[in-house]
């Protein structure tokens, strides 16, 4: 016997005097829309001018008000949630929104109908998946039998891909959990694929787990993507906040603090900076609108409120994270060298001939190297180059500070466009004349030349502190023979200087660029393809968000550029930075292979040539020994399956491998 | 005594025709909705309805039909009570825009000529082959992206028995004398299972590059098996617990595989980027063929299991090539089909000469003129990842 509700009992009786209120409410509808209007107006006033306010020194905020500050942030969210309900519109609504009225028990009806509305059919896959265990876990005590017996088809008929990236895997296996666990005794009739309650739990615990292992051992595959960070935040917090399994409510809560490390010391304000797995064009001109930089203002209070469906199911979730992460985000007034090891999105083909290749379970992936300068003004960060993720890699970037980033594209980076069926089908099923195609079905700019994202074979980069090296070997025959890097409309003051460097000013940062080959200033989008609406959701506006920015385009085949990056603090003026880059010596070479040597403003000589590895007065980088994290708020080792997190005096240390933490205090650095 | 052995034998088949006729209700009927998916406006030139199944001669003497039938019945070998259908496995990618994904996805089989396709099992994106238990047609296997989908009742119901380690398998194929072994090539290598389907083991032992895109059980001797991999063609002779490279092997992607049925010793390999691959020695040795296609992507090949000496090939840009002296010679068909770009190809099972091929969203068509003029298959709009025939219940055609 299979029963229809969830194993808890729900508040009838509540559920259906909220109800009388309700239909009230419903009889003086115009009333109710002012008010809601005003309320929210005169909250959104109120909650701008709390945390406008200057904050508190870090050290005078203790951990209690730290917490209830981001309970408050949280209640925040799941108001706006509430407040985009048109309880008279069945026809819009997200699962998510369902789940915050079903939370708070405000528009039940509306709910249960949109409930129904919104699966006409099911769709999405893990994306159907995630939202409908939210909603499931948030109605326990107020959904109604009929809605029961209606979510309960729809996991008995509706059979959801298992989705072909990392983030689908972990959001399918983290749903189809618990789902099965809110029906434990449910059998193999009662789920779309056959198998029983017990059995979709175990494999998803095995799964869950696993990934955690290859995570804390090898590095995340899908990794630092200020995109996709939600769709990492979104199970885990499911886990930390629902899991009646104490190991996977524990898990989960250890990965959310472990994803979060990972995003905060690479993060400026809240945005996310240095080199990126995976990130969509808009996002890349304008940091400010990503998860990532959503998650900052949810978590650490850090840039503006912005609807995020990730947040509002955290908010949820009842998570919360760890103080230290918060004196992270703030407390930082030095700059630092931070590393991390992470690796490729699994190859399923054309894996030979990389000699960093290795095989983890029988699946091959390669080491990501990341190199992150973190400077309380900007972050300038890197990874090693060629093909790590397919289609929307970022090789590297520069983000500096703005005290109001939203609007501002405050980033710079560069790129060799690259597509091919050999990057395709390394990472994706599809057949080698069909994968290119397929692919720029919903990643349009992917075989365009003026892409913004995408990883090359013949791109190298190299990165000591602020200082960035990146050279190319590009064949004639390739698909687009150009680099360009993208210098944005909010860099101030560009001059091509006689010297060959080109300076700009960008927030509080000084930038110099020399290329080693000539280019031409073209539009960001020049072809016009995101202009024009191509891609659907992530053009959007698109033309406002690239106007005035300009591509440096160079079609040398054998090329490269040197960029130093300095605080504004440390010049008297522009111009003594300007002078100061002029007499920094520099030696540059394009045949037969890019060659640069080049002493950065620290008086640091660094010197490579293409197909080298980078020698730092005269000592080679070594790649051998990388840490997963290395820098001064994270330590791990690979395959330790831990993390020590730092600040201060204080440690907090996560082994997953035995699913614990521990706080202490240690004598100060 | 005529009468009553006549009484028995009608008796007996009647039987077991209930008896398989229940097995089979809401089974390969799952969806019994057509599949609408040809181009507005094309008339179908469809062939006249050929007979399908053992043709029986006339003059054959009823007493040993009636012996035979009686017989068989009673081993409960269903030659009798089967057909071959024609398969698809595919996703609707052509009018895919701004989205990863297909408008629909799916495994359709196509039970006779003059019959429409009709979905078979569940809704799951990227559907990649299928394959029915020779030795008990209700057991049904679906090779897609979250692995392996079996049904044990005719598709009344279905379960997906392989685990999180299992995915995005490309092609599922059953030991012919023995349906406890069932075999899977994926992107990820080979799994085997030993126990019908309900539990799988990794099998790539031997293996030294892992993505494979065909498998096949050697019918004559089924310990032994031929995969195609991204290194070439391995065997492997203790069902699939090792394997070895074929030496003669082009050391490229095999796409493709298909053995011929007339002649069994003759075997036929697709590649990415070398052409045709040909074996006449049960597949031992291994040479290229099809000179005009040596450089080509070749997704489509087929050997026709009425002629030994008929053989067919197709991909990318080439269109379809046929051959009718086992490979010595290659001709591209007069007729042109709407794309150059085939993604899979198979002879019919039913009819002798026949050939279908399914282009890269442009249709599915079939000939009966050696490629002289083909007819419409449907499935316009369609990315096919395969085509075959396998057998099926004949109750349910």
């Amino acid at each position: 016997m299979v029963t229809v509700k969830p194993e808890r009992e729900g508040l009838a009786g509540v559920r259906s005097i909220l109800q009388h209120i309700y239909g009230i409410f419903m009889n003086r509808i115009n009333w109710r829309i002012f008010a809601s209007f005003f309320g929210t107006f005169l909250a959104s006033v109120w909650f701008a001018a709390a945390t406008a306010s200057p904050p508190p020194l870090l050290q005078e905020i203790s951990d209690a008000d730290l917490i209830r500050q981001y309970r408050e942030r949280c209640e925040y969210v799941i108001d706006q949630e509430i407040e985009v309900t048109d309880p008279e519109d069945t026809s819009r609504g997200s699962f998510f929104t369902i789940a915050a009225n079903l939370r708070r028990q405000t528009n039940l009806e509306w709910a249960s109908k949109r409930l129904v509305a919104a699966n006409q059919p099911p769709s999405g896959a893990m994306f159907w998946m995630h939202p409908m265990v939210l909603l499931m876990q948030c109605g326990r005590e107020t959904l109604s039998d009929e809605d029961w017996a209606f979510i309960r088809e729809l996991w008995r008929t509706y059979f959801p891909y298992r989705g072909d990236t990392e983030n689908h895997w972990i959001m399918y296996y983290v749903s189809i959990y618990l789902a099965a666990e809110m029906f434990p005794e449910a059998d193999g009739e009662a789920w779309y694929n056959g198998k029983s309650s017990v059995e979709n739990m175990a494999e998803a615990k095995e799964y869950i787990k696993d990934w955690i292992r290859i995570t804390t051992s090898y590095g995340q595959g899908e990794y630092d993507s200020p995109n996709y960070i939600e769709e990492y935040t979104r199970p885990m917090a499911l886990l930390a906040g629902w899991a009646q399994d104490p190991e996977l409510r524990q898990l989960g809560k250890m990965m959310m603090d472990y994803v979060l490390l990972d995003y905060v010391v690479e993060s400026l304000g809240g945005l996310y900076g240095g080199a990126h797995s995976r990130l969509y064009p808009r996002y890349l001109l304008q940091p400010s609108l990503t998860a990532g930089a959503a998650h900052g203002w949810l978590f650490f209070n850090q840039g503006s409120f912005r609807r995020n469906s990730g947040n509002t199911l955290i908010a949820l979730s009842g998570y919360t994270p760890p103080p230290i992460l918060f004196r992270i985000a703030h407390g930082r007034d030095e700059a630092y060298v931070h590393k991390e090891l992470k690796r490729t999105r699994w190859r399923l083909r054309n894996a030979g001939g990389d000699p960093r290749a290795f095989e983890v379970d029988e699946k091959t992936t390669t080491p990501v190297f990341k190199y992150s300068y973190v400077h309380p003004d900007f972050i300038l960060g890197s990874s090693q180059g060629g093909l790590l993720q397919p289609i929307q890699q970022q090789t590297w970037s520069l983000i500096w500070r703005e005290d109001d980033p939203s609007g501002k594209s405050n980033t710079m980076f560069g790129i060799q466009p690259y597509s091919s069926p050999h990057e395709g089908t390394m990472y994706f099923p599809a057949d080698w004349d069909t994968v290119t195609d397929l692919i720029a079905r919903s990643k349009v700019d992917y075989d365009s030349e003026d892409k913004l994202e995408g990883g090359s074979p013949y791109e190298q980069v190299f990165q000591y502190e602020s200082t960035l090296i990146a050279l190319y070997d590009i064949p004639e025959d390739a698909r687009f023979p150009l680099i360009h890097t993208l210098f944005s409309r909010d860099l101030e003051e560009r001059v091509e200087d006689d010297s060959g460097w080109i300076f700009a000013k960008g927030g509080p940062v000084y930038m110099a660029y020399y290329p080693l080959a000539p280019g031409e200033w073209k539009e960001v989008d020049w072809t016009g393809l995101l202009k024009g609406g191509a891609g659907g959701w992530f053009s959007t506006n698109f033309e406002e968000l690239a106007a005035g920015s300009q591509s440096l385009v160079s079609r040398y085949l054998k090329n490269g550029y040197v960029v130093q990056v300095a605080p504004a603090g440390d010049f008297d003026s522009y111009a003594s930075f300007k002078q100061a880059v002029r007499a920094l010596p520099l030696e540059v070479e394009r045949e037969p292979t890019p060659f640069v040597s080049f002493q950065t403003l620290s008086g640091v000589k660094l010197e490579v040539r293409y197909g080298e590895a980078l020698e730092i007065d005269g000592k080679r980088m070594d790649y051998s020994d990388w840490k997963l994290f290395d820098g001064p708020f994270a330590q791990a080792e690979r395959e330790s399956q831990t993390l020590e997190i730092r600040y201060g005096s204080e440690r907090y240390f996560l082994d997953f491998e035995n699913q614990r933490t521990e706080t202490s205090i240690v004598g100060e650095l | 005594m005529k009468v009553f052995l006549v009484w028995s034998v009608r008796s007996v088949t009647t039987f077991w025709r209930r008896v398989l006729t229940i097995r089979w209700s809401g089974g390969l009927s799952q969806s019994p909705l057509p599949l609408k998916c040809g181009r507005k406006g094309r008339e179908e030139q469809l062939a006249p309805p050929h007979r399908v199944g053992i043709a029986l001669d006339e003059k054959f003497h009823r007493w040993t039909v009636a012996f035979g039938i009686l017989l068989l019945s009673f081993t409960n070998i269903s030659l009798a009570e089967e057909k071959n259908a024609l398969f698809v496995a595919f996703a609707m990618t052509k009018e895919q825009e701004s989205s990863p994904l297909p408008t629909d996805s799916g495994i359709f089989l196509r039970k006779s000529i003059d019959s429409d396709w009709q979905r078979i099992g569940p809704v799951i994106q990227q559907m990649a082959s299928f394959a029915t238990d020779p030795n008990n047609l209700n057991t049904l296997f679906i090779a897609c992206g979250n692995g392996i989908v079996r049904s044990t009742d005719g598709g009344a119901t279905w379960r997906m028995t392989t685990g999180w380690r299992e995915s995005d398998v490309n092609k599922v194929v059953v030991d012919p004398e023995n349906g406890r072994n069932v075999y899977a090539s994926s992107v990820w290598g080979i799994s085997a299972s030993y126990d019908g389907g309900e539990t799988w083991q990794t099998a790539n032992r031997g293996l030294r590059k892992r993505f494979s895109r065909s498998i096949m059980v050697d019918s004559r001797n089924p310990k032994r098996l031929l995969v195609g991999t991204e290194d070439g063609i391995y065997e492997s002779r203790d069902r699939a617990r090792s394997w070895r490279p074929v030496r003669s092997s082009p050391k490229i992607v095999v796409l493709r595989m298909d053995r011929s049925q007339a002649d069994p010793d003759l075997w036929i390999a697709g590649t990415e980027g070398k052409g045709v691959y040909l074996s006449r020695n049960d597949g031992r040795r291994w040479e290229s063929a099809a000179p005009d296609l040596k450089e080509a992507n070749i997704y489509g090949v087929t050997a026709d299991p009425h002629n030994e000496q008929s053989l067919a090939a197709g991909g990318w840009a080439v269109g379809v090539w046929v051959s009718s002296d086992t490979g010595k010679t290659w001709q591209q068909t007069e007729s042109k089909l709407p794309s150059p770009n085939v993604m899979a190809m198979t002879f019919d099972a039913n009819v002798p000469g026949r050939l279908w091929a399914s282009t890269f969203e442009e249709g599915t068509y079939y000939t009966d003129d050696g490629g002289k003029s083909w007819q419409d298959g449907d499935l316009y709009g369609a990315y096919v990842w395969d085509l075959g025939f396998v057998k099926i219940a004949k109750e349910n055609g």
